[in-house]
């Protein structure tokens, strides 16, 4: 069994034709690092859920290390650590032994158990609460938990959904320095849904960005902005409501616009010589921005392209 | 390196079980009012009631060995119906989905807290004995007969384990698992809870008291409590719970496999 995951025409439908996850396929290689985008609500637990055999597709072929998930699920969780989103932990059980027992149903023996429980609670820092009962553990400490739970038998391939949703800086830096580490140094194969654009920017080797059940954009992170090709104009106003104004007025300018509050984004694909066109139109309009940003397009802006333009065909 | 590791049922059965007991241990409150209220059963109605006992439809015997089955079958649902509450509380934390992911055994993850609240109950059965033997309990059929309640009472906590199990795999919420217990309050008292058959006066009382299984079960206990070795009463008292069990076993079986792969 090695650590590749391999997706070929996923689908998911619910009770009442609701269709979670509509004919997804991909591949991700062993030691690969790859990020699952997309906006609340467009597939990515539902997949994850799939993929760590929680959940049973409705068609489809899934293989994680070679094996299929729908005809060997067992064999599939020798092999996976998985992170849910919620964190799945029993709030009267100290973290030691939440822990050891992890261990012993991953075949452990007792004395190896106590052994892994000692290296996991030193990795994610956990020794001066590993006696108390989790129910009184913060939700950073928790988090840092269940990611030793998932990682007490040494997966090949670690599925991680949201993992630092609602954590503070110090807690993110933490989690993100050990995923990190456990990819380029012990090569586990890693597959992450985040929201966190910034960050599967800057770790993964390779994204997919799946909206309404379908992925509308895969490649590297430089591959995405390039495919792009648009550069991102960025104006902010100091009132909202001129931000909106301006919003209606550069509508034809560009390819596609965003308004949020006082900030605007345009996208064109050539930036720099629109620009002079874009100044005359506001002055016209009697609209100044306080601050006026021609950048090449960052992952964000990628996101809420593809994301969009996939809203406006429907 | 996990392919060489090997699962073993056995191992799981006891880690889960394990798990459970010490979670009951730790919260004191899952059994303690279940137990009080099962003493407080025995005392209330020996005291209030036990001039009844005079009637002669008791055929003489002591209003304690009537009253005593009903004390135990109450502590016994209540202690069987925290293994489908332990499962509930998994279900809402996740930590039920986090074992999933793990290879275990399905059928331990459920064996655990049934078994583990079988020992809870044991444990009350054998103190509500006790106390009983202190309020001057006399069991006819000897220390044999307290076996044999003993038997009939884990055979009825473990259908009653099965249904409340069943339950909580289906309904995943605590307040529809807490609703689902409620059928304790016709299973105790419509029956021949308080005064024989006999004595019973509304006519659909008496229906009721006969379709109800706890009937025969008060039968059976009453039995080797008050008139010593009798077949009859027994076969019947386990001939139902067997039934019973048959079905709240195959019910909590079927939803059990139907929690652990959403489709």
């Amino acid at each position: 069994m090695d650590g590749s995951i391999s997706v070929h025409e996923l689908v998911k439908t619910y009770k009442g034709d609701v269709k979670a996850v509509q004919g997804v396929s991909f591949e991700v290689g062993e030691g690969e690092f790859f990020a699952f985008l997309g906006p609340n609500g467009a597939g990515k637990s539902t997949t994850v859920q799939i993929l760590t055999t929680l959940v049973k597709p409705t068609t489809g072929t899934i293989r994680i290390g070679g094996v299929d998930v729908g005809e060997e699920p067992e064999r599939v969780r020798w092999n996976i650590g998985v992170a849910l989103q919620e964190t799945g932990i029993d709030p009267v059980l100290t973290g030691r032994e939440l822990i050891e027992m992890q261990a012993r149903l991953f075949g452990f023996t007792k004395k190896e158990a106590k052994t892994r429980a000692d290296e996991l609670l030193t990795l994610v820092d956990l020794n001066d609460a590993a006696d108390r009962p989790c129910g009184k553990y913060s939700g950073g400490m928790r988090r840092r938990l269940d990611l030793a739970l998932t990682l007490v038998h040494k997966p090949k391939i670690l599925f991680l959904d949201e993992p630092t949703t609602g954590l503070d800086p110090s807690n993110r830096q933490a989690i993100w320095k050990e995923i990190k580490r456990l990819n380029r140094e012990e090569g586990t194969t890693i597959f992450l849904t985040t929201q966190y654009l910034e960050e599967a920017d800057q770790l993964a080797d390779r994204i997919s960005i799946i909206n309404q059940g379908k992925i509308v954009a895969s490649g590297s992170a430089e591959e995405l902005k390039r495919t792009l090709g648009f550069d991102a104009i960025q104006l902010v106003f100091e009132a909202d409501e001129e931000a909106e104004r301006a919003s209606k007025v550069l509508a034809d300018l560009g390819e596609n616009i965003e308004c949020s509050k006082d900030e605007v984004t345009l996208y064109t694909e050539n930036g720099t010589q629109l620009l002079s066109e874009l100044v005359r139109k506001l002055d016209e309009n009697n609209l100044s921005p306080k601050k006026l940003n021609v950048k090449p397009p960052s992952l964000d802006d990628v996101f809420i392209n593809v994301t969009n333009e996939q809203k406006e065909r429907a | 390196m996990s392919e060489q590791r090997k699962g073993s049922f056995l191992v799981d059965t006891l880690v889960f079980t394990k798990r459970s007991i010490v979670t009951i241990i730790r919260n004191p409150l899952i059994f303690i009012p279940n137990l009080i209220i099962s003493l407080f059963f025995l005392f209330v109605y020996e005291g209030g009631l036990s001039g009844i006992s005079e009637l002669p439809a008791f055929e003489g015997a002591n209003y304690l060995a009537f009253i005593l089955p009903v004390s135990i079958v109450s502590a016994a649902i209540g202690g069987a119906g925290g293994a489908g509450q332990a499962l509930v509380k998994d279900l809402e934390n996740g930590y039920f989905s986090r074992l999933l992911l793990t290879p275990s055994s399905r059928l331990a993850i459920v064996l655990g807290p049934i078994i583990a609240g079988m020992l809870q109950l044991l444990i009350q059965t054998g103190l509500i004995l006790v106390v009983a033997y202190f309020l001057g309990l006399e069991v006819a059929a000897g220390f044999g007969g307290v076996i044999v309640v003993l038997l009939l009472t884990l055979g009825w906590g473990l259908a009653f384990a099965g249904y409340s199990v069943g339950v909580a795999l289906r309904t995943k919420n605590a307040q529809s698992a807490q609703a689902g217990t409620f059928v304790f309050f016709p299973l105790i008292f419509l029956s021949t809870t308080f005064v024989p058959y006999e004595l019973i006066e509304a006519g659909w009382l008496k229906v009721a008291a006969t379709i109800n299984p706890t009937t025969y079960l008060f039968e059976a206990m009453r039995s080797v409590f008050i008139d010593g070795w009798e077949a009859w009463p027994l076969v019947r008292g386990f001939l139902v719970i067997a039934l019973l069990c048959a079905i709240t076993i195959s019910f909590s079986a079927i939803s059990a496999s139907k929690a652990v792969s959403a489709d």
